[in-house]
């Protein structure tokens, strides 16, 4: 059986085909303006790339914010239940799933089976996700691909206090005012984003193992806070991205 | 539905419903915030008690005495009535139950101009013979109090009449929800919601006939029962956005029950008329479902609400909850971990009156009633 989920996010549209229990390709491109187009793209160069055929799919499951737009799918799934199942693929041992994205953040806890006990989400407010972390690489004139790994090199992290985007910048501001040195504010900033994401974490009772996706995974200095703050280790996806999709296809097979 | 129409007019504009009631009656209209305000008083002085849920529009003057943190719901009836919008009524009632109500009722004395101001000052503790006595005692002079204020005598009969009809809606809005429960679907959310919010503002007596005539259609009617919709039990305080029910329904759930301050918390209970009439309505009030402002033993509210979703065979609990609101924030961690120990899933939604955020709000519901 040969099923293909697609996961169409508020900035990229992602795209998983499994086959027989095993994942054969992945893609991810951005969203753009148009959802119903990048869904139509993402699934159609996937296929392209794997040298199937169109009809070849036997079922299509459609999750993320756009999941009502992708009108040849079977099916639409919410995002929630679609990384859990993902990560219940990737891993089966998982309980707990921290997926921080561009614009939102999500803690979800599942059952053995794979399905969701709990969830809660962040999607009211900058900190705590991607764009945050964007923002600061902004203030500090850093490439966001070296952020995880400069702050690892802090020797006194810096206190980010306020829990706003916009006045954690002025912080920031005046942490490099006053010649603090730059690995020190971006680990403060990522213990910042930690213990927000944490937070929320614990009220859905956060259990081992925990399991992290979302774009915001690939930040090595982010995945070390967020151990710290929670007690158990955190082990990054390596699909992090796609894991909704991948997640999305499994449901489709079901 | 045709007999739900009188309700859909006044929900559209519950304002210009006590204006035009008003004209009518040549009678007078007293606000009331949360529903521990006594009604029965209200009604047995022949005054409109009209509940005031929050504004009617963006907030702005009101925020020059409130923090941006208060919920909607003072914020908003604050900028209604700074801004002349309550021009209609003759005094307003506050009953003393949450801090942002209390702090409410100071300011709204100094600065709105919304005729008398009565504070009923209730016991906090509901449990205990003393609290008994003082909320006699409390409802006693708040007869008195109105009695002042609209240069009217409340007598005995007055009172009992009041409580009769009171008792009458509450009846029929209990064979309502337990349509409800036995048939999810046999009323569409959106129209309990109507109801609900009509039976804050509406002429009792007109609303008391009109809310028996749908009861008596919704028996008579054969619906066809959403036998795969899952239970849904709603928990909170007020709910004034009819968008939600859509949402819950166009998920795959239907609401079977509810603890909502604007729902069966107003509703439950019932006052014995033979006893003395002030004695029996305070009764009411302390025996009733509490609130998280008040208190009558530590787990109470956690064991009544495993009770009320277990009676309604709810698959998950909604807690709805203002944003902001800080008695129901501090109560929802126990309440969330005693419905976990039961096996029953919950899912928290944080509300603000004038925004609801469309699509999140639509992700979340679907995303439970897939785990359920």
């Amino acid at each position: 059986m040969l099923t293909v989920g697609i996961d169409i996010g508020s900035i990229s549209a992602k795209a998983a085909v499994i086959q027989d229990g095993q994942l054969v390709g992945s893609k991810v491109m951005l969203t753009g303006y148009n959802a119903k187009t990048a869904g139509e793209k993402v699934f159609a160069d996937l296929l392209a790339e794997l040298d199937l055929a169109r009809d070849a799919p036997d079922r299509i499951v459609a999750t993320g914010y756009g999941r009502n737009s992708v009108a040849f799918a079977h099916k639409a799934v919410t995002e929630i239940t679609c990384h859990a199942r993902g990560a219940h693929f990737q891993d089966p041992a998982i309980r707990s799933i921290i997926d921080i994205g561009g614009q939102d953040s999500k803690a979800i806890t599942l059952n053995e089976a794979g399905g969701v006990r709990d969830f809660a989400m962040n999607d009211k407010c900058a900190a705590g996700t991607g764009r945050f972390l964007e923002v600061m690489a902004r203030a500090l004139e850093v490439d966001l691909d070296g952020f995880g790994a400069l702050s690892l090199k802090a020797q006194n992290p810096a206190a980010i206090s306020s829990l706003c985007t916009v006045f954690a910048e002025s912080e920031v501001i005046s942490l490099i005012a006053k010649g603090a040195r730059r690995a020190d504010i971006i680990a403060g900033i990522h213990e910042s984003v930690a213990a927000r994401v944490a937070a929320m974490a614990n009220r859905v009772r956060v259990q081992a193992p925990v399991m992290m996706t979302g774009g915001v995974a690939h930040n090595i200095g982010v995945v070390k806070a967020l151990e710290a703050k929670l007690g158990y280790p955190v082990q990054v996806s390596a699909y992090a991205q796609v894991n909704g999709a991948i997640g999305a296809a499994c449901l489709a097979a079901a | 539905m045709d007999v739900m129409q009188p309700f859909y007019d006044i929900c559209a504009d519950p304002k210009a419903y006590a204006r035009r009631w008003k004209a009518r009656t040549g009678g007078k209209v007293v606000g009331t915030l949360c529903s521990y305000a006594p009604e029965e008083l209200i009604l047995a002085a022949g005054a409109l008690g009209f509940r005031l849920v929050g504004g009617s529009g963006a907030i702005s003057k009101a925020d020059a005495h409130l923090q941006a943190y208060s919920c909607s719901l003072v914020r908003g009836a604050l900028e209604d009535a700074l801004s002349h919008r309550l021009d209609f009524l003759d005094g307003t009632i506050f009953p003393h139950t949450c801090d942002s109500i209390q702090r409410l009722s100071d300011i709204w004395r100094m600065n709105a101009h919304t005729g008398f101001h009565l504070d009923v000052v209730l016991p906090v503790k509901l449990n205990t013979a003393s609290a008994r006595d003082y909320m006699t005692a409390v409802m006693r002079k708040a007869r008195s109090g109105l009695e002042n204020m609209l240069e009217k005598a409340i007598s005995d009969d007055d009172l009992r009449q009041a409580a009769d009809t009171y008792n009458r809606i509450r009846a029929t809005m209990k064979r309502l929800y337990a349509i409800r429960r036995e048939r999810p679907g046999a009323i569409a959310g959106r129209d309990m919601h109507a109801i609900a919010r009509a039976a804050m503002v509406m002429d009792r007596h007109d609303f008391l006939a009109d809310l028996t005539r749908v009861v008596d259609q919704v028996a008579d009617t054969e619906t066809a029962a959403r036998g795969d919709a899952k239970r849904i039990f709603l928990s909170g305080g007020v709910c004034n956005l009819p968008d939600v029910y859509g949402f819950i329904e166009a998920a795959g759930g239907a609401v079977v029950g509810d603890d909502l301050c604007t729902g069966s918390r107003q509703l439950m209970g019932a006052i014995d008329l033979k006893d003395d009439p002030i004695d029996a309505i305070s009764r009411r009030y302390s025996e009733r479902a509490v609130c998280p402002a008040k208190h009558t033993g530590v787990r109470t509210r956690g064991e009544e609400l495993v009770r009320m979703a277990k009676e309604a065979n709810a698959q998950g609990v909604i807690f709805l909850y203002l944003k902001f609101c800080d008695p129901h924030a501090f109560d929802y961690p126990y309440l969330k971990d005693t419905l976990a120990a039961e096996g029953i899933p919950t899912l928290l939604m944080e509300l603000e009156e004038q925004t609801a955020s469309d699509g999140q709000f639509q992700t979340r519901c679907e995303a439970f009633m897939e785990m359920l």
